[in-house]
């Protein structure tokens, strides 16, 4: 670790995080804008996420990385590396011994406890943007809890499919005032947004603004009484561990058409196919 | 010289052993606390001198300000905690600047006794809530118990909190129960008695159904 100050950014940048998410928490679903420092890494490779996790991570903690559930995949490696090179913590690929999850695009399938802390990277924070471009008038909007304008673009869905085909980054509200963008997880992921008992924090590099929502917080997501929430369902179950209650990809095996569905949370399957073996 | 020595001795106001860890254990105790509003920590640290009158700041609330404040904020400190020993701390550790104005301030330092629901500090805009002053108040008294629900986001149902009886405690909780009428402005609070520490944001309900 010689040459970097413990998980990489300085004390000065990481106490400007702190206070920030102190008012993240103080105001759930709020986007609070801040002081977002380069990253040794692209942005859209997790740069407000890793932020947040190095500001938080103490040496004790144990971390867990995930890319779309998986914790094998090029930008959980690459993230649990940076940690482990420039804070020297330990790392997990098991759910429940994690501390902090830094996690890409999902929520584990294995429920989280009180005192967990999940870390969302988050690509575009505003979920109003590809409504209203203007920052100016998004905020605005979002100060007069002008939401109307959201539910015309999931209308328009159904108008157009018969049915609300948004299918990840779907609107929430939080604690019944701020609609927030979930980061882009499935929507299957959606229902343990609500009421989960660990800590979620939501971090966007490239747009400089954190959000959090504190352990046991209402969280619905936007629908209408004819249409209610659904979330995906599929014919198949797990190739691998059989379940029919998780996320499953679709992966192609050959160029005959063969495909398979696995489930996108490697921890989850493997501890699945462990215990039946 | 030595005489000198001697009282800067017992008078010193402690920093951080090890700043990076120690201030990173602190501040996870502090969004601890803050996320799960009314919950009880005790931040291991050393406690600030007894020296009248500031001795009553106390460990934790101390030791919230050396996790969160630096060149970059601005306190406010209350008549009734106001020492050249605290002003002299305060910058020497962490450099913050020291205000007057309490709209100005990020964080003011107060104490039951000198809460005044008139003082004019920041709750923020509507476009920009998160821009409001959050207070650091010496309590009587920190426990989970007595009348005072405190329900919303972090609180699986309810829980109770008890600051204390004195008419300034009385004002703490009528200021944070009437937070939910100007939502998402208001005041956040982290409150200290001696090394104890809880926090009640703004989206905390505060119901205080009085017994008679």
């Amino acid at each position: 670790m010689d040459g970097y100050n413990f998980a990489y950014l300085d004390e000065q940048t990481k106490r400007m995080i702190h206070r920030a998410l102190l008012k993240a928490v103080a105001i759930p679903g709020y986007q609070v804008p801040f002081g977002g420092r380069e990253m040794p890494m692209p942005y859209g490779w997790g740069t407000g996420g890793v932020q947040l996790t190095a500001s938080i991570l103490g040496a004790d903690d144990i971390l867990k990385v995930i890319d779309q559930g998986a914790d094998d995949t090029t930008n959980a490696v690459s993230i649990r590396h940076f940690f482990q090179r420039v804070a020297g913590v330990e790392t997990t690929t098991a759910t429940t011994a994690a501390d902090v999850i830094q996690t890409r695009h999902r929520i584990p399938e294995t429920p989280l406890r009180a005192g967990q802390i999940l870390v969302f990277q988050v690509p575009i924070p505003e979920p109003l943007r590809f409504i209203e471009p203007s920052e100016q008038e998004t905020r605005l909007m979002h100060a007069l809890e002008e939401y109307g304008v959201m539910h015309v673009k999931l209308y328009e869905d159904i108008a157009r499919y018969g049915h609300i085909a948004t299918t990840y980054a779907y609107p929430v509200k939080v604690d019944g005032r701020y609609v927030m963008d979930p980061s882009p997880i499935p929507k299957f992921d959606n229902p343990k947004l609500d009421g989960n008992p660990a800590l979620m924090l939501f971090g966007a590099g490239r747009e400089k603004r954190l959000y959090a929502i504190p352990p046991y917080t209402p969280v619905e997501s936007l629908d209408f009484e004819d249409h209610p929430f659904e979330i995906q369902r599929w014919e198949h179950s797990c190739a691998l561990c059989g379940s029919d209650r998780s996320y499953l990809d679709e992966v192609i095996t050959d160029d005959k058409g063969g495909r398979m569905f696995v489930c996108s949370d490697t921890d989850y399957c493997q501890t699945r196919r462990g215990d039946v073996a | 010289m030595t005489v000198k020595t001697e009282m800067t001795k017992d008078l010193v106001w402690p920093g951080l052993a090890d700043p990076a860890h120690d201030s990173q254990r602190l501040f996870r105790q502090i969004l601890g606390a803050m996320s799960e509003p009314g919950t009880l920590t005790t931040l291991a640290l050393p406690a600030p001198p007894q020296a009248a009158p500031s001795d009553a700041l106390g460990a934790a609330l101390w030791g919230a300000v050396l996790t969160l404040c630096d060149l970059e904020t601005r306190v406010w400190i209350a008549a009734d905690l106001d020492s050249p020993a605290l002003r002299q701390a305060l910058t020497f550790h962490t450099g913050a600047r020291i205000t007057d104005d309490p709209v100005s301030a990020d964080f003011a330092l107060l104490t039951h006794e000198s809460f005044d629901p008139q003082t004019p500090f920041a709750l923020g805009s509507d476009t920009y809530p998160d821009r409001a002053t959050t207070l650091l108040v010496v309590v009587e008294r920190l426990a989970n118990a007595g009348p005072s629900m405190l329900s919303g986001p972090g609180i699986e149902t309810t829980r109770a909190l008890d600051i204390g009886d004195s008419p300034g405690c009385r004002a703490l909780k009528d200021r944070l129960a009437a937070n939910r009428a100007s939502f998402p402005r208001g005041l956040d609070m982290i409150f200290g008695c001696g090394a104890q520490l809880a926090a009640v944001p703004r989206s905390t309900r505060v119901d205080s159904r009085e017994v008679n």
